[in-house]
């Protein structure tokens, strides 16, 4: 990676806390980071280290608490709702751990969803068929296995050909297997479509397909590591 | 289809249930509001361009007798467009086939200039010839009640004089579309006619030649009716003129405008009340729902779907419900509507009445159920709008228990644990339960409505003619009379009692408030025609002051105690100032009573009478009528049981009618709310209840939990709603009251009873669909399901 290049997202010092109640979390505790167009980021950290309130802030599901954080020129750490509706709308796309396909609509629907909205959409066809999901496009999210679910939210995260694909434990409700399947396509988007790809999980060895991993712990960076080497997807083993 | 609309379409799909409850209920509010509506404009549409054709009178004047060159004089006032005068006089009838006599009014025709105003519309024959005929139109009312047609020939007597009169028409009157006794307030039309002669015949007749006695008028664009009203007074009071009276005041026009002001009440209770019912079941729907749906809504939010576009999705929603809603209820109001037109031709006599769909108002009945839906689901919407999407991808966290108050109490002894879990489950949500609870007393309320409907008629009926009126006959004569000509009435035949009274007509006023009524003099002890309280007890006639008609008393804004002044019509026309002595309570019209002796006095008369109220011995009905039709000094004769039946065949049946229609929108509402309380209550629990299941609960145990909580909260809402109940059917009667007529508010314990057994079935209804559905939960499905 060459570091010099204009990074998309610009972080520093960015904190979320919560205030629930008696208590307040620290969800995030002061995250600097910079990331690139084309990487692929793991995001490795136990349960509860912040790494999906990070992958939130970072979607423009929520907003931080302080700090900075911008894509590419856009200030989002103080956008209001719109900005943000619009900005998820044209740069980001979701994968999440449990699928989140809207249940009612079939798999062709479901990225219709998204292709309604997008500029510069993929035809719905060939967001199935990079996903392998041809011959599944009417089927309903339940007559479909979890991996087969996993990759249409994949088909339908890409459709619109988003800058940034962010995914929050998408293999978490798989078997080995399948995990590996939906993880193959993710890394084929990203070297494909040169997504910035951000992958959270708490199985480290998957850490070995990424660009960089990233560890946070108690919402602060305790590591960043760059790959030499990146294994491929196929080797994995967890 | 956008993905949405797709989403949407099967969303309903799966809740279908519910959304055809909802629609259902909505529906019945837009039906009363299409039907009222539209029979309002269906009916004055139709008044008013009948009015315009027949040239009916804006202003109307009795008197006893002005020469005919006056008409000249009154014709120069200013401010006058045409007039015309008439002769009028009563007659009764002597008909075969019908033992009891039938009376009437019979106006003039004039015989060489063209008449001017309240013009005929013929509907079969023709008119009668000028000259010295004894043709006679007659109102089509009465024909068709006797079947007669041009031809005929009938025995009457007219101002004392037995005539052989021959029908040479039917024909219809913008004066008489309501058809009945000036003065009454029902049709009878086998025993009330109207007929038109020619002038010449009808004057002599009268003892009335070259003279008339009554005035139409029409005011001139840009004049004053008022000052009109005035002038015609002035010029007419040497004549034995009473005060002039508008349309307004015209009996028939006035029975017409009152009926369209009860539509007008109905067209605002009903949907008021049913379109609120329904905004609160959407609302709850709604909630659940987007409960249900919040990982979709996040998920939505991820994808980049706005406040707007996804407010507007469950906006779709309830618009949806409303569209079936309208489409169901618009329909069914439209057939209503047909329907009591058909009624309506039997009271209103128009030569043509056609229902026209009143697309407007069912525009505005759209736009208001719409609006109170988006209204009610509001909340629901704006909490799926402001829901923070990273917040919505966590499951929700598990709900906080505590212990009910009522365990703390000590009752939970008393529960079974299904039913100890009903009650945390209703404690933990109480405003959920408090909203479900409100819609149950919804329900039961207006379940009241038409048991008190069906009540109070049969009330109005036993306490007009058993309570009030017990007297046989009322017998009126062509003119006061004197005491002699009340002692030949009770010698009658088959007569076992006579009581005088004394009419007059008269202006009331309070103030700027006025009305013309006639005062009636009683004699002090009635036993006959009495007075009565509102809990029909007896009012004894005071010495001094004036008894009212409680209606009349609010029309005039007097209380017992005001002083009021009485103007007389009649005679020398004296003024009285004196007090409400009190009020009482009719049902029927607007009157006003005294004490017989003070009216005389009033009057400067001795023993004058206007006629009597008899008790007749019923074995002899055939002799009095024959005797009755004899007499030439009657004017009159109303028979109670005549009258009473006559009630009962029109205005009960109608009312009969829409009693069973409400009955059945009661029904479905009650059915509607519970069925959708419990639908939602167990989409809720679903998982919970499966989960009990899995652990070795018995479907039937499983169902008591959420049975045990929806009985819980019916058993709270029917004393709510019975309470409701009574205040809602107060309302309904008061928007629905006139000086014409007005029901009596009646709840008694079997309205109340039919209004408890018909939520209770509903309940049972809805809670063996939901224990079906239990049953047949799919344990694996609800459990894998993250909601
Ligand atoms: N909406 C919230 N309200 C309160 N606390 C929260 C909320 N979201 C996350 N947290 C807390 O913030 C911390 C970080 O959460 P999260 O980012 O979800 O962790 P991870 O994804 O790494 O497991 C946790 O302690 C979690 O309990
Ligand atoms: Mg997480």
């Amino acid at each position: 990676m060459t570091p010099d290049r204009q990074p998309l997202f610009h972080v520093r010092g960015l904190t979320k806390i919560y205030s629930g109640g008696e208590v307040e979390v620290r969800a995030l505790d002061g995250v600097d980071l910079d990331l690139y167009e084309g990487e692929l980021i793991v995001l490795l950290g136990a349960s509860g280290s912040g790494k999906s309130t990070l992958l939130n802030l970072l979607g423009g599901l929520d907003t931080p608490t302080s700090g900075e954080l911008k894509y590419r020129e856009e200030e989002l750490a103080d956008a209001d709702a719109a900005t943000l509706t619009r900005f998820r709308r044209d740069v980001v796309g979701f994968i999440f751990q449990f699928y989140n396909l809207i249940p009612s609509l079939t798999a062709r629907e479901n990225i219709a969803l998204i292709t309604e909205l997008a500029e510069d959409p993929m035809p719905i066809d060939e967001a199935l068929d990079l996903m392998g999901l041809g011959d599944r496009a009417d089927h309903f999210p339940s007559q479909m296995s979890g991996g087969q679910q996993q990759r249409v939210a994949i088909a339908r995260a890409i459709a619109k050909r988003p800058e940034v694909l962010l995914c929050d434990e998408p293999t978490g409700a798989l078997d080995v297997q399948t995990g590996i399947a939906v993880l193959e396509a993710i890394e084929q988007v990203n070297r494909e479509l040169g997504t910035l790809v951000v992958i959270i999980t708490h199985n480290a060895s998957i850490a070995d397909i990424a660009h960089r991993v990233i560890h946070l712990s108690d919402g602060r960076i305790t590591e960043i590591r760059e790959n030499e080497e990146r294994g491929s997807v196929k080797s994995l083993r967890w | 289809m956008h993905p949405l609309d797709l989403k949407l379409l099967r969303d309903l799909g799966t809740m279908k249930g519910q959304v055809i409850a909802v629609a259902l209920v909505m529906a019945c509010g837009l039906a009363v509001m299409v039907m009222a509506l539209s029979l309002v404009v269906s009916l004055e549409g139709t008044r008013d361009s009948y009015y315009r054709a027949q040239r009916f009178a804006e202003v109307f004047a009795e008197l006893k007798r002005a020469p005919n060159s006056l008409r000249a004089r009154l014709a120069e006032l200013p401010g006058i467009a045409s007039v015309d005068t008439r002769v009028r006089g009563a007659l009764t009838l002597d008909l075969t086939g019908m033992s009891e006599p039938a009376d009437g009014t019979i106006f003039s025709l004039p015989d060489n200039r063209p008449q001017q105003l309240n013009l005929l519309h013929l509907r079969k024959g023709r008119l009668p010839e000028a000259g010295d005929h004894n043709e006679v139109v007659v109102g089509e009312g009465f024909a068709k009640a006797h079947g007669f047609e041009p031809g005929h020939e009938l025995d009457a007597t007219i101002y004392g004089a037995r005539e052989r009169l021959r029908i040479v028409g039917t024909a219809l009157s913008p004066e008489f579309i309501y058809e009945t006794r000036p003065g009454d307030a029902l049709p009878d039309p086998r025993r009330f006619g109207v007929f038109w002669m020619n002038e010449r015949r009808l004057a002599a007749a009268l003892d009335l030649d070259g003279a008339f006695n009554s005035v139409a008028a029409t005011v001139a664009p840009g004049a004053n009716r008022r000052e009109l009203m005035a002038r015609i007074d002035t010029l007419l009071e040497p004549y034995g003129g009473q005060v002039a009276y508008d349309r307004e005041n015209q009996f028939s026009a006035k029975q017409l405008h009152d009926e369209i002001t009860t539509l007008r009440g109905f067209a605002m209770a009903f949907p008021t009340i049913f379109l609120s019912v329904a905004a609160f079941m959407t609302s709850a729907a709604l909630t659940r729902l987007i409960r249900l749906q919040r990982e979709q809504i996040a998920q939505l939010k991820a994808l980049g779907y706005g406040s707007a576009a996804i407010g507007g999705h469950y906006l779709k929603f309830a618009l949806a419900i409303v569209g079936i809603g309208a489409v169901v209820g618009g329909g069914f109001g439209l057939w209503l509507g047909q329907a009591m037109t058909v009624v309506y031709r039997r009271f209103f006599l128009f030569p043509e009445l056609h229902f026209h769909p009143d697309w407007a108002s069912a525009a505005v009945g759209l736009l208001a159920a719409a609006g109170v839906s988006l209204l009610g689901v509001s909340g629901a919407v704006w909490q799926a709008v402001k829901l923070p999407p990273a917040e919505a991808m966590r499951p929700e966290p598990p709900a906080e228990f505590r212990r009910s108050w009522i365990e703390r109490l000590g009752l939970h002894r008393l529960a079974s644990p299904s039913m100890r879990m009903a009650l945390r489950n209703l404690q933990r949500k109480p405003w959920q339960a408090f909203f479900t609870l409100l819609g149950l007393a919804l329900a039961t309320s207006i379940t009241i409505i038409p048991g008190a409907m069906r009540d109070g008629i049969a009330y109005l009926m036993d306490f007009q003619w058993t309570q009030a009126q017990r007297q046989g006959a009322t017998v009126s004569f062509i003119e006061p009379g004197s005491a002699a000509a009340l002692g030949a009435v009770g010698r009658l035949p088959g007569v076992m009692g006579a009581e005088a009274f004394r009419a007059v007509p008269a202006r009331l006023r309070n103030g700027h408030r006025e009305r013309r009524v006639s005062v009636t003099g009683l004699p002090r002890e009635s036993r006959l025609n009495r007075l009565l309280d509102e809990r029909g007890r007896a009012v004894a006639m005071p010495l001094h002051g004036l008894l009212l008609s409680a209606k009349l008393a609010e029309v005039l804004g007097l209380d017992a105690g005001d002083p009021v002044r009485i103007e007389v019509q009649e005679g020398r026309r004296p003024v009285l100032d004196t007090v409400v002595a009190g009020t009482i309570t009719d049902f029927s019209g607007i009157g006003a009573y005294m004490d017989i002796d003070s009216l005389r006095r009033l009057m400067r008369e001795g023993g004058t009478v206007s006629g009597a109220h008899l008790a007749v011995d019923a074995a002899r009905w055939e002799e009095f009528h024959a005797q009755v039709k004899a007499s030439p000094r009657i004017g009159s004769v109303m028979l109670t049981a005549k009258l009473r039946e006559s009630f009962q065949k029109t205005t009960g049946e109608m009312m009969g009618t829409m009693q069973a229609v409400y009955f059945g929108f009661a029904m479905v509402v009650a059915f509607g709310v519970v069925y959708n309380g419990a639908r939602i209550a167990l989409s809720e629990r679903q998982r919970d209840l499966a989960t009990l299941r899995v652990i070795g609960f018995q479907p039937r145990e499983v169902a008591a939990v959420l049975i045990g909580e929806l009985l819980v909260l019916t058993l709270l809402a029917i004393p709510v709603g019975l309470w409701m109940g009574g205040h809602l059917t107060r309302w309904m009667i008061e928007m629905s009251s006139t000086e014409t007529v007005r029901l009596p508010l009646v709840l008694t314990s079997r309205t109340y009873v039919t209004a408890v057994l018909v939520i209770l079935v509903s309940s049972a209804l809805s809670f063996a669909v939901v224990s079906r559905r239990i049953h047949r939960l799919n344990l694996l499905d609800v459990l894998k399901a993250r909601d």
